[in-house]
């Protein structure tokens, strides 16, 4: 799981069946650079599967993968990137 | 498994059901030799008390990790396996 940071949001018009039911949030991973100094992060957005609602500029755990689809067990959803949690607090001791 | 350093900590109340009461660090993995990072940073479930600052094995097995957790259904794949020495 990696921290993200919630850029915006995405609608879909046409889907495939089983991805109904949630939201999906642009996201961009975020470097130990992004975490410590706050700058705009610089990595390539990705569009994460979000059942908890995450609001725009949280941060917010990414669980990429296999382990995005785990949580639907045994039910098969073609989704590889999960909102596992919404972080409250990242503190980070440099 | 990875080396990794343990740069921080991370706290939520939103989350996933099956994360409910694990401890959740922020790791630094490293390459083989410890000193230069791999990647960003990522979230790790830990059972064996790491704090912060120190460095540790990380694995990335999300089988063991289901087990560790006891819920099938979880997207946590990282937990921490050895803290070293």
């Amino acid at each position: 799981m990696r921290i993200g940071k919630v850029i915006g949001t995405v609608t879909l018009s046409r889907r495939h069946p089983s991805l109904a039911g949630a939201q999906y949030r642009m996201v961009v991973p975020l470097s130990l650079d992004d975490l410590t100094c706050d700058e705009e992060p610089r990595a390539e957005a990705i569009v994460v599967f979000d059942e908890l609602g995450a609001g725009y500029g949280c941060r917010i755990a990414i669980s990429e993968g296999g382990e995005a689809a785990q949580p639907f067990y045994p039910e098969l959803k073609p989704v590889d990137a999960y909102n596992a949690a919404i972080l409250d607090n990242v503190s980070i001791v440099k | 498994m990875q080396v990794g350093t343990v740069v921080g900590t991370a706290t939520s109340t939103v989350k996933h059901a099956s994360m409910e009461g694990w401890k959740l660090l922020v790791v630094q993995p490293m390459l083989a030799g410890g000193t230069t990072p791999d990647g960003d940073p990522v979230l790790v479930v830990d059972a064996l008390g790491a704090g912060t600052g120190q460095e540790v094995m990380i694995s990335s097995d999300g089988k063991g990790t289901r087990e560790l957790l006891g819920v099938e259904a979880t997207p946590v794949r990282w937990s921490v396996v050895g803290i070293k020495d």
